[in-house]
């Protein structure tokens, strides 16, 4: 079963390396580092990396960040330190690394096109995967929160990411399970499917949320949260 | 010329060091099979050769090292009332200095100061040269004890009395005409920048100047020098090459040099080039001096490709730009800020 979950976005520059000289997110970056820091800390017997990509499917538990599909010059000074995977999925792989996490881990995609009921379905199945499973949900919300936004601004974006903010803060699973797949898809919101991941995995249990980062400082809302799960 | 040794007793001696025979301004030179100086530093390397480049290795100038990959802007100060560029700008001390605390603030690792045009133009004996560029340089050691500076000069007294107030270059624009040059950059520890000339003598403008091969020439001088300097007892990685554009050259004969720069860098030796707001830039775009920046950053952006690693400018903002610009393109300096499609 569950016993921690942590929730963070995944956009490229996440990735120290990628943003320059200039940090750019040192808050966002040090937020995802102590929600990897207190999943960690929950002592799992696995982890589970949770992120939306092309397919629904297992990659090789030793995958890491390839920076070479982003910047190709790092890439090649920097080759991926195991089979490259995919990005939300190499992402949450180093938030492991750098909390200290040696232990079993799996990395599962989940395609933008799995319908709730699917994702909810692999999330239960990933509870299942030991005694103590924590879960790390690498998932972004709407990329059109403003008129320099990757997608422009939509203005059903604000409220759309303020529902998802507050289910998440309030333990209200039923919720996240609730959102549409196409309004998602039309908001850029590419975390929905493994939003949905992490309400079937949660099922039957009452989490207790801390937000830790709640901003959209580039047009794409950012969400970082820790969800203890206190034993039945 | 009571002090130096005329253009062709210079030209003599470099050819007897290399041993070559003395030849009409080296004309005949890629006819025949190469010979240079033995010495320890890097084998010339000639176009069509097919020596293997040799690396850039660690420059000191002053108490700085700079790494093989760092490029070095010298920023001009001209103590001179007629310079073509803005003449007159920093013929007053305090404008000088003026120019010496701006330049620094905009980024630049070396101050030139010169106290000679290299146009024709009233008599400036070494005497008047010194009075000139000595005593400011010593202003500038004491204001920046950590800056690098060199002196543009042809002359040796004029190097000594320079390298006594705290220069650390000396930068031999015309070419080695002065062989003591090298001698009195050994004594005070300073580099020194060989440059190509070609046949003029100082002061002099290219009077239908004709190369077989200019960038043989060049490589023929310049490697020559720094074999003459190493010789003397300059530091090896103090040493400095320079093709000199514009200096016997017409703008076919620069744009050359310009174009085949690989080859001055692939001798190991580090590269400055000259280019700032030049004739070669005038006469290729046809625009007067004060419209000469985006050709010369156009050069400079080609040449630090190339693998120059010092340029010598008039503007220090833009052409720390175009440097950065080229240090990010090779993968050597990270962006300042990268955000775009990341988020």
């Amino acid at each position: 079963m569950i016993t921690a979950a942590a929730l963070c976005p995944a956009p490229p520059l996440l990735a120290r390396e990628l943003t320059g000289a200039d940090p750019v997110v040192p808050d966002l970056r040090e937020a995802c580092h102590q929600a990897a820091v207190a999943l960690v800390a929950s002592q799992p017997d696995v982890v589970a990396v949770v992120g939306t990509a092309a397919k629904t499917m297992g990659w090789d538990p030793g995958g890491r960040l390839d920076l070479a599909p982003y910047a190709p010059m790092l890439g090649a000074a920097q080759p991926a330190a195991g089979p490259p995977v995919p990005l939300p999925l190499g992402l949450g792989a180093a938030l492991l690394d750098q909390a200290g996490y040696a232990g079993r881990r799996v990395l599962q995609s989940v395609s933008p096109d799995e319908p709730p009921a699917q994702c909810a379905e692999l999330g239960a199945d990933l509870a299942g995967l030991a005694g103590r499973v924590a879960l790390l949900v690498m998932a972004d919300g709407s990329a059109r929160r403003g008129r320099r936004a990757p997608g422009h601004l939509d203005e059903r974006s604000a409220p759309f990411d303020a529902e998802v903010e507050r289910a998440v803060r309030d333990g209200d699973l039923g919720a996240l399970l609730a959102v549409d797949p196409e309004l998602a898809r039309e908001l850029m919101a590419t975390g929905r499917p493994a939003w949905q991941v992490l309400a079937g995995a949660l099922a039957g249990t009452r989490p207790a949320t801390q937000i830790r980062y709640a901003a959209d400082p580039f047009g794409v809302a950012y969400l970082v949260a820790s969800l203890h799960v206190p034993p039945p | 010329m009571t002090e130096l040794e005329g253009r062709g007793d210079a030209w003599t001696e470099e050819r007897e060091a290399t041993k070559e025979r003395p030849s009409d301004e080296g004309r005949r030179r890629h006819q025949a099979p190469r010979k240079r100086a033995a010495s320890t530093a890097p084998d010339p390397v000639a176009p069509g050769e097919q020596s293997a480049p040799r690396e850039q290795r660690v420059l000191r100038l002053g108490r700085r090292e700079f790494g093989p990959r760092q490029l070095l802007v010298m920023a001009i100060v001209n103590r001179t009332p007629d310079s073509f560029y803005k003449p007159g700008i920093t013929w007053d001390e305090s404008a000088a200095m003026d120019r010496v605390h701006q330049v620094v603030t905009e980024g630049a690792d070396i101050v030139d100061v010169g106290g000679v045009p290299a146009a024709p133009g009233s008599d400036v004996d070494a005497t008047e040269e010194i009075r000139r560029t000595a005593g400011f340089i010593a202003a500038v050691r004491a204001a920046y004890p950590d800056v690098v500076i060199s002196v543009d000069t042809w002359r040796h007294e004029v190097g000594r009395e320079a390298c006594a107030a705290g220069a650390d270059l000396i930068n031999d624009s015309w070419g080695g005409l002065d062989t003591r040059l090298a001698e009195v950059a050994a004594e005070a520890g300073a580099g020194v920048v060989c440059s190509h000339a070609g046949p003029q003598t100082p002061r002099t403008r290219p009077f239908r100047v004709a190369y077989a091969d200019v960038m043989a020439d060049v490589l023929d001088r310049t490697l020559a020098l720094a074999a003459r300097a190493e010789r003397a007892g300059v530091d090896p990685a103090r040493i400095v090459i320079d093709p000199a554009h514009d200096f016997g050259k017409n703008t076919w004969h620069s744009l050359e040099v310009t174009r085949r720069l690989a080859d001055m860098t692939a001798t190991g030796w580090p590269v400055l080039v000259s280019l700032s707001n030049k004739d070669f830039v005038g006469e290729t775009l046809g625009v007067p001096p004060e419209e000469r920046l985006p050709g010369t950053l156009a050069s400079t952006s080609v040449s630090a490709w190339l693998g120059a690693r010092i340029f010598r400018v008039h503007q220090v903002v833009e052409t720390r730009q175009v440097l950065d610009m080229v240090s990010s393109i090779r993968g050597d300096r990270p962006p300042a800020r990268t955000v775009r499609g990341l988020a």
